[in-house]
């Protein structure tokens, strides 16, 4: 059994006029020990996602469907008393800028040692111990020193490093990343994620990273979902997915990049951009601005095809894997 | 080879920290002391623009690329130094003398929510420069003129009666562009253009960027920290430090053949799509605050080839004979 699994989750924001469907029909899974990458661009649903899981989307977002089954047991079900037993314990989170997750006016010593009373029937002493020991797993200098520091000492990359070793502080099975490294320099970015993949492998904690950076995704994560408008529209081994994406998004989105075009020359480029949630296109969200797009696909959302060990939601891919099959049996 | 377009010499900017003369008085040990801090954002930087190319300064946060950015357009005035254009100096010009270098030189800014003034209309945005330059033309050459701009951006001549806010966020950095254009610039300053936007339409406006150097000849000096974009984009780069360039040389050159200790660790840190495992050269220790500088190399604390000279003796640029020009005592003593 998977250590969490999320099926077919809805979330929607109650505003003026209906709903608005933020999430629609998210289902994927995430082992003990696994590195999952959650890719998009800005719009696309990847942080609702990461926040549901906790429930910890705010008024008016709700989740209007679907099941987040860790252990076995629901989330979404749970009632707030329950849930808090395992936010921050069992799940931890890490979010982008240090600065907002950090209380200004505590020392980084008071903080730790009170998410691990929260948690934890231990004495004070027991606990400045523990996040001692944290500190020093995440190679902060001097760590002693730091615990009777304020956040506003420290410099961008430190307080990264604070909030990782927070995060680790109740032994969690799952740290849940929302792009943990953007507001970081790239010098400091690959210390920072160099670091988490360590961690996360020494622990054999599971790492739910949610980025927009393809390079960082390849570097550090195992399997990938691809979120477009709310929805997931690829996901399959990260390796496979870089390596030959099926999706029109996805390809796009990797051929889009600097890296990929000959210096000077043009860039690939998918035209238009992401629609905004008030006004969702029908069928599959991706279709004004995919070059493969027919009729069926302004009509109805495709559902998922297997390709290799990705399942990809296209029309298009559909009909060439048909078209393969056909083809093979033919020859047969 | 020609003149360049674009000169700066000696540039040197501080920002000072300490306030009034009040502020600055301290009592200690029984005296009264004055005590004075600043940033040193810019510490000397050299750098020629040359006409039709695209010159790229990268650096991390605090390395002082905004700072020259800012300088050269004359919305900083530099605390020492010369800023050259065309072969006149610019830097201590009077408000009207300078107006026509101002038409000359327009920017493009990193945040297209805030560049634009949320009050005005596209067609008002637009209009705005071209009446103060050229305050001379009539109502249907300037109408004409905003057809011609917003189209070359992509942006239906239609819409100009409409709001930034109506836009997205690529719409509104194409808009920033065509304010740019519409005074037929012939040297961009884009001080981090694409940073806020995302990946699909990071490709549009690079594209965008491109085919305007193209068809109207211009010159640009690109700010920016993302150096998979400076790869494709730039003719030369220029990798500053702490106020200070150290290294600059052509951009394939310096991507194939990265000299400077900091370069090879600037290049090594960026994410690769072929990567499995992030494989990157560590540097210890962090970037040293702009007030109180290191004395001799600025790069010397985290610098892992630093000897005795390094930490006493400011490094120049050298030209070694890939071209490149690099500022180390270790590629100059050919340790490295």
């Amino acid at each position: 059994m998977a250590l969490l699994e999320v099926k077919d989750l809805d979330v929607r924001f109650a505003v003026r006029g209906g709903d608005l469907t933020a999430l629609r029909g998210i289902s994927f899974s995430l082992d003990k020990g696994e590195r999952l990458g959650l890719v998009g661009e800005s719009g696309a649903g990847k942080s609702v996602a990461a926040f549901s899981i906790l429930n910890l989307i705010a008024q008016p977002g709700y989740i209007a469907g679907g099941q987040i089954l860790f252990e076995g047991k629901d989330l979404a079900a749970m009632s707030e008393r329950e849930l808090r037993r395992i936010r921050g314990n069992r799940i931890a989170m890490i979010f982008q800028d240090p600065m907002m997750t950090l209380n200004p006016v505590l020392t980084i010593g008071t903080q730790m040692v009170e998410s691990i009373l929260a948690h934890r029937s231990i004495s004070k002493k027991e606990a400045r111990a523990i996040a001692l020991d944290r500190l020093q797993k995440v190679q902060i200098p001097s760590p002693e020193k730091r615990l009777d520091q304020y956040p506003h000492e420290l410099s961008g990359g430190m307080r990264q490093r604070v909030i990782i070793a927070i995060a680790l502080l109740l032994d969690p099975e799952i740290i849940i990343a929302d792009e943990p490294t953007t507001a970081l320099d790239v010098t400091i970015q690959a210390e920072i994620m160099d670091l988490l993949l360590n961690l996360c492998e020494q622990e054999n904690v599971a790492l739910m990273l949610i980025t927009h950076d393809l390079g960082v995704v390849s570097q550090v994560t195992q399997r990938m979902l691809v979120m477009y408008s709310g929805r997931i529209i690829e996901q399959g081994p990260t390796r496979e997915i870089i390596n030959d994406a099926q999706h029109p998004y996805t390809q796009g989105l990797i051929n889009a990049l600097p890296q990929m075009g000959e210096p000077g020359e043009r860039l690939f480029q998918i035209p238009g951009s992401m629609p905004s949630l008030k006004n969702v296109p029908t069928g599959c969200p991706f279709h004004p601005r995919c070059n493969f797009a027919t009729e069926q696909c302004k009509q109805s959302m495709p559902e998922y095809v297997r390709s290799g060990n990705v399942s990809v939601a296209c029309y298009e891919v559909a009909n060439l894997i048909e078209q393969e099959k056909r083809m093979q049996e033919a020859e047969s | 080879m020609t003149s360049p377009l674009v000169s700066i010499r000696g540039l040197e900017k501080r920002f000072d920290l300490s306030g009034s003369l009040l502020e600055q008085i301290t009592f200690e040990g029984g005296r009264f002391r004055r005590k004075q801090e600043a940033v040193h954002a810019i510490n000397g930087v050299d750098l020629d623009v040359h006409k039709g190319e695209a010159l790229c300064v990268v650096g991390e946060s605090g390395c002082g690329k905004s700072t020259v950015a800012r300088t050269v357009m004359g919305l900083l005035s530099p605390s020492a130094g010369e800023i050259h254009y065309d072969g006149q100096r610019i830097d201590n010009l009077e408000r009207k003398d300078s107006l026509p270098f101002r038409r000359k030189m327009q920017m493009i800014f990193q945040n297209p929510y805030a560049s634009l003034n949320p009050r005005m209309t596209i067609q008002q945005t637009l209009e705005e420069p071209i009446r103060f330059h050229h305050p001379d033309w009539s109502q249907s050459r300037i109408r004409d003129k905003i057809q011609e701009v917003m189209q070359s951006v992509g942006i239906d001549p239609d819409w100009g009666s409409r709001f930034g806010h109506e836009f997205s966020g690529g719409q509104r950095q194409r808009i920033a562009i065509a304010r740019a254009l519409a005074v037929d610039p012939e040297f961009i300053v884009a001080d981090e253009p694409i940073s806020a936007l995302d990946v699909s339409i990071q490709a549009q406006v690079l594209n965008l960027l491109m085919d305007a150097q193209e068809s109207r000849g211009l010159t640009y000096l690109f700010i920016t920290h993302d150096l998979a974009v400076v790869e494709h984009f730039g003719t030369r780069v220029a990798v500053m430090y702490l106020g200070r360039v150290c290294e600059l040389a052509d951009t394939k050159t310096l991507f194939a053949a990265p000299r400077h200790p900091y370069t090879q660790a600037l290049l090594s840190a960026i994410p690769k799509l072929e990567d499995d495992r992030p494989n990157h050269i560590r540097l210890k220790g962090e970037v040293p605050t702009p007030v109180n500088l290191p004395s001799g190399c600025v790069f010397h604390g985290r610098c892992p080839y630093v000897n005795e000279r390094c930490r006493q003796e400011v490094p120049q640029l050298i030209t070694t004979d890939s071209g490149t020009q690099v500022a180390c005592h270790a590629v100059e003593e050919g340790r490295l």
